[in-house]
């Protein structure tokens, strides 16, 4: 049986570092909690300052230890409140309501090794993959930079369960993570990235060119991609014999809900192909990671929760 | 497989009150045209099993199935095992939370005991190890529900058929099937294989635990036939050459199949649940609401659709008889 939602207590707060929380979440007296897969995040809704705010956050733990999820969140500098709620709200003792463990971000089960590159607090899910893939006995490293040893989240967790796999590279001593770490790697492996955006954009484009097949190239970012301007546009929706106007500051996504219609979505970052909707006409500015170029050329979709019109209108079957 | 330490002299399941079929069919259509769609609605009850009235003769056949050939009915990978303990876990949960009459878990840490009172069966075992369960953990649970139980692994952007108890296949094979993915096994079926399935296989990897679906899939039988596999096509396929003008509301039956769908978030699996109804065209008539969408059904289904399913060659019979019958009901003055 499953339930549409977990209830959950907010069991300790530690800071990992002077801008890094890690909350430990635990299942009521006498529930469970579901387990969840390597690479897994949790979708939390908390109320701060008059708004609801959803965010999606990875699970920072062991996979094999049940009924807990630990969350690193880092107080963004940029917060649109909601890392900011979470550190200046939350407090021990807590009940949260959060969703079940999603996992868009999944290991590779034919991976020979698996090459963890790591930014900060990029760091989370890497956390839960190293754990469940050091109890399995398959082959792995981390990469991981951040500014310092103080500012590096998890550090001595990593540090005390992961000593031989485990690289560091802080800018305050100079050392830079290079993706030239990719070259000669065995046939077989798998490479992941999280961190910014930019950081990302770079590693990914490296493995490209450094021969590694797009299956074998993995990775999660916190937030959209800078795609350039938005512009406004207008979408008829037939089913509904609706006309909405779309603009700048908003996404599809956003007035398709506001608007009440049933649209599904998850991850709002167009990384998880949830919110996948049919186009019956007008030119998509596809602006996710979750469609192949391929498919951005041949298939009439669009992800509302990023991509936009090229053409002034857009016709979806809604 | 002999070690199960079952009780023979249990009791016949008295505690399940028997509604007539015709009161609890899982009738699939609600429209007067059937072709080929990705028919998933969300499964708002969040359960993946039900006990019928059928319960012990259904358990008891698949038991037996199991025995007879056990390749037959059950394949599983090795690497399968977490999501077998993952898939056992949630239905001992469930029957214990649901039928707390019929089924009873203990906890002493690792240590469980699984009640079956409806069969009077007591199992003990240590959860995760493998060796103090009589069968691996899927075919183990799958004794003790009605479904047919199938583990979906998603690996590497694809899903694998990696892992199944099925004793009630509507023409298929577990052992042709098991390692293909979503698109391979299901190639033999026309339109939908080219049109549909790498949709559908999409949808169902973003699937997200916590938001199940289910969906119906239905074909016809003929006679009361629930193990209708593809090897033994030779066994109950020329039944078909039996049916009349007369036997026919007796002797082909609607099967219905109640498929349930749920994301396993420690697995990352998908399990895939089948609960196979059958009800006699005669009994579904005592419906006649259902016997009209069913009559518009079968005379709007396009050919490609009925032979797939296996039964063009008695098509016209089966659209003359639903015609008369209901026509006999509405000169009768309703039936509904």
């Amino acid at each position: 049986m499953q339930t549409k939602s977990l209830q959950v207590l907010v069991n300790r707060i530690e800071d990992e570092t002077t801008n890094v929380k890690s909350f430990t979440l635990k299942s009521l007296k006498g529930e469970r909690l579901p387990g969840f897969s390597p690479g897994s995040h949790i979708t939390t809704n908390i109320h701060y300052k008059g708004e609801k705010l959803e965010r999606h956050y990875s699970i920072a733990c062991d996979p094999s230890v049940s009924n807990q999820y630990v969350l690193g969140i880092r107080k963004s500098e940029t917060s649109r409140g909601g890392s900011e709620g979470w550190h200046q709200m939350i407090k021990e003792g807590d009940l949260l309501e959060i969703s079940y463990p999603k996992n868009h971000f999944p290991l590779s089960f034919r991976a020979r090794k698996h090459l963890f590159f790591a930014a900060g607090i990029g760091i989370t899910p890497f956390i839960e993959m190293m754990f469940y893939l050091k109890k399995k006995g398959i082959d792995f490293d981390l990469h991981y930079a951040a500014k310092s040893k103080e500012l590096c989240p998890f550090y001595q967790l990593i540090t005390e369960n992961f000593p031989d796999q485990s690289h560091f590279y802080f800018s305050s001593s100079n050392r830079k993570m290079f993706p030239q770490l990719m070259k000669d790697q065995p046939i077989g492996t798998h490479v992941y990235f999280c961190g910014p955006e930019s950081m990302v954009k770079q590693f990914a484009a490296y493995a490209q060119s450094a021969g590694y097949p797009q299956g074998n190239i993995h990775f999660e970012l916190f937030s959209p991609p800078d795609m350039g301007p938005a512009s406004p546009f207008n979408v008829k929706l037939l089913k509904s014999k609706k006309e909405i106007h779309v603009c700048e500051k908003d996404t599809l996504l956003d007035v398709l809900l506001r608007e009440g219609i049933d649209a599904p979505y998850s991850c709002k970052v167009g990384g998880c192909g949830s919110c996948l909707l049919e186009v019956a006409d007008g030119i998509v500015d596809h602006r996710d990671q979750f469609l192949t170029e391929k498919e951005k050329e041949n298939l009439q979709v669009i992800l509302p929760c990023v991509s936009r019109a090229k053409s002034a209108n857009l016709m979806l079957d809604l | 497989m002999s070690a199960l330490n079952e009780d023979t002299t249990h009791s016949s399941v008295s505690l399940i009150t028997p509604e007539p079929l015709i009161k609890r069919f899982p009738f699939p259509f609600h429209e007067d045209s059937y072709r080929y769609s990705n028919n998933s609605r969300q499964l708002e009850s969040g359960l993946c099993l039900e006990v019928t009235p059928e319960y012990e003769e259904e358990v008891e056949e698949k038991r037996a199935l199991l025995k007879e050939n056990h390749m037959k009915c059950y394949q599983s990978f090795s690497h399968t095992i977490e999501a077998q303990w993952e898939v056992l876990d949630m239905i001992i949960h469930e029957l214990a939370e649901v039928y707390p009459d019929y089924f009873s878990i203990e906890k002493q840490g690792d240590q469980w005991t699984f009640s079956n009172h409806l069969l009077k069966e007591q199992y003990s075992f240590t959860f995760g190890a493998e060796n103090t369960l009589p069968a691996e953990p899927l075919d183990f649970i799958g004794r003790h529900v009605q479904e047919d139980l199938v583990i979906v692994s998603q690996r590497d952007q694809d899903l694998y058929m990696d892992a199944g108890q099925v004793c009630f296949p509507a023409n298929w094979s577990l052992v042709f099937d098991v390692g293909m993915t979503f698109t391979e096994w299901h190639s033999p079926v026309p339109v939908f294989s080219d049109k549909l399935a790498a949709k559908v296989r999409d949808f169902l990897m973003r699937m997200e635990a916590g938001k199940p679906w289910t969906r119906y899939n239905w074909t016809l039988t003929v006679e009361h036939v629930l193990p209708t596999f593809a090897e033994d096509f030779d066994l109950w396929a020329p039944k078909k050459d039996k049916v009349t003008k007369e036997n026919i509301g007796e002797l082909v039956h609607l099967r219905v199949e109640d498929q349930r769908l749920f994301r396993l978030p420690k697995s990352n699996s998908i399990l895939f649940s089948i609960h196979s109804h059958l009800i006699s065209l005669k009994e579904l008539a005592e419906n006649q609401v259902w016997l009209e969408h069913f009559r518009n059904i079968i005379d709007d289904l396009p050919e490609y659709i009925a032979e797939y399913k296996g039964f063009s060659e008695y098509k016209p019979l089966l659209s003359e008889w639903l015609t008369d019958t209901l026509q006999k009901q509405v000169e009768q003055g309703g039936n509904v």
